[in-house]
């Protein structure tokens, strides 16, 4: 029986590995409290110009929150602030604009952009936005770089251990030194300066690095797996 | 089933789903071959304007003009449309990133690496517009036109310019219009980045 449960166990995670490339984008936005989160959700024009749209934060259990949704279905452009949520929708331009001010280390969690049209389930737009809030930390000028390393890995291994469960988000890290000089690190080649919207990664991965990670990834997954199978089988025998 | 068969089972199952799982971009060549704005004869840009890269977000025209099916053909329809765009309309430019002419060829507009003029003032900063050189409502872009766009693509991942997971929209899934033309919008949205 707890033979058949572990079995069944593995399944559910090779098949949930399928399932990923079906998820709508998720993407990671890392920012230090006080500051703001900028998110940018298209839509499609003719589908939704002349729909309500809302800003939800997705609880423990999944269940959606609806934290500020617009109101005008006149296919013009409208905005409405609800507290620190700032939603402006752009019909025109297939765009809505969400910003959440003074963040605190409380917003952290999953949002997302969605058509709101209660009773209705509402339609999800991409991108799914992981948002993690952490308290500002102090860059010291002789070592810039030792921090920007650290966060840098600390965020891989959030984005690693993130893609072994349901989905792969694509990590937007912001980090948000003290200092207002540019800090640019020869081995990442990133270039972080004091902007308060959120900006991607401008560097870029050699091809033989993607490879390279691709393949660790494969051999590490394909040892979980393996390893979990032969355990399976020595604890109930032959 | 004898303990080491299953093991080995698993194992290949596991190998083979993982290969599933893996980002669905083929793992690129780097041949990415572009006609360069020197061999169209293109005059000098005079666009400021960056692109922050890389992008997220791929938007998909057509240009609604002539096509053309011959290299030659198309290295003259390209200057025609930077005609009309830097001539007639006074833009900096030719508002495309990147042309996809029926000879199979993609043709250099803006390039990755600067803001293109093709789908309005929110669109242009965040995408990278490609336009296939024709009118697609009534018929479809060869298949050596369709791949040489996700050949293009593919290699603006390779290249750091396109984010992994880019989406690809239709220029009317973001604008009122009737470009990409219905024929090639249908064939855009079968597009494994496509998200509507």
């Amino acid at each position: 029986m707890r033979k058949a449960r572990l079995q069944d166990l593995l399944w559910i995670l090779f098949i949930s590995e399928l399932q990923a490339a079906n998820e709508p984008r998720e993407e990671q936005y890392v920012l230090a409290v006080g500051k703001t989160l900028n998110v940018q959700c298209p839509f499609s024009i003719r589908k939704y110009a002349n729909s309500q749209k809302a800003w939800q934060k997705l609880m423990d259990r999944g269940e959606p929150l609806t934290l500020v949704f617009t109101e005008s279905v006149s296919g013009k452009p409208s905005q409405v602030r609800m507290g620190k949520y700032f939603l402006e929708d752009i019909p025109d331009e297939a765009i809505l604009n969400v910003q959440m001010t003074n963040l605190q280390v409380e917003d952290s969690g999953l949002y997302r952009c969605v058509i709101y049209h209660p009773p209705k389930d509402p339609d999800i737009l991409s991108p799914l936005v992981r948002l993690v809030v952490i308290k500002d930390f102090l860059v010291s000028d002789k070592n810039p770089t030792q921090n920007l390393v650290q966060t840098s890995t600390s965020s891989l291994t959030t984005t690693k251990a993130q893609s072994t469960l349901l989905t792969s988000p694509r990590t937007v890290t912001q980090l948000l030194p003290k200092s207002t000089a540019d800090i640019s690190s020869p081995g990442f080649g990133v270039n972080i300066t004091n902007v308060t919207d959120v900006t991607s990664y401008g560097f870029r991965v050699p091809t033989i690095n993607i490879i390279i990670i691709v393949l660790c990834g494969l051999l590490s997954k394909s040892l979980v797996f393996t390893v979990l199978l032969a355990v399976t089988q020595r604890s109930f025998g032959p | 089933m004898s303990a080491p068969c299953a093991l080995l089972t698993w194992a290949l199952l596991a190998l083979f789903g993982l290969g599933l799982g893996v980002p669905g971009e083929d793992l690129p060549c780097s041949c990415c071959p572009i006609v360069p704005r020197r061999e169209w004869k293109a005059p000098a840009s005079k666009c400021v304007d960056k692109l922050k890269l890389p992008a997220r977000y791929v938007v998909v025209s057509h240009t609604a003009g002539s096509p053309c099916d011959s290299p030659a053909l198309c290295l003259n329809q390209v200057q025609n449309v930077h005609n009309y765009h830097a001539g007639m309309l006074n833009w900096c430019d030719v508002g495309y990133n990147f042309l996809i002419g029926e000879d199979g060829l993609v043709y250099e507009g803006r390039g990755w690496d600067t803001k293109g003029d093709h789908t309005g003032k929110i669109w242009n900063p965040i995408s990278i517009g490609i336009s296939f050189m024709g009118n697609y409502m009534e018929r479809s872009p060869p298949p050596r036109a369709l791949r040489a766009a996700q050949s293009l693509l593919a290699c603006g991942v390779a290249q750091g310019k396109l984010s992994p997971s880019y989406e690809v929209k239709g220029h009317r899934d973001v604008q009122r219009t009737l470009s990409p033309g219905d024929q090639l919008y249908e064939i855009v949205r079968t597009w494994p980045h496509y998200h509507e």
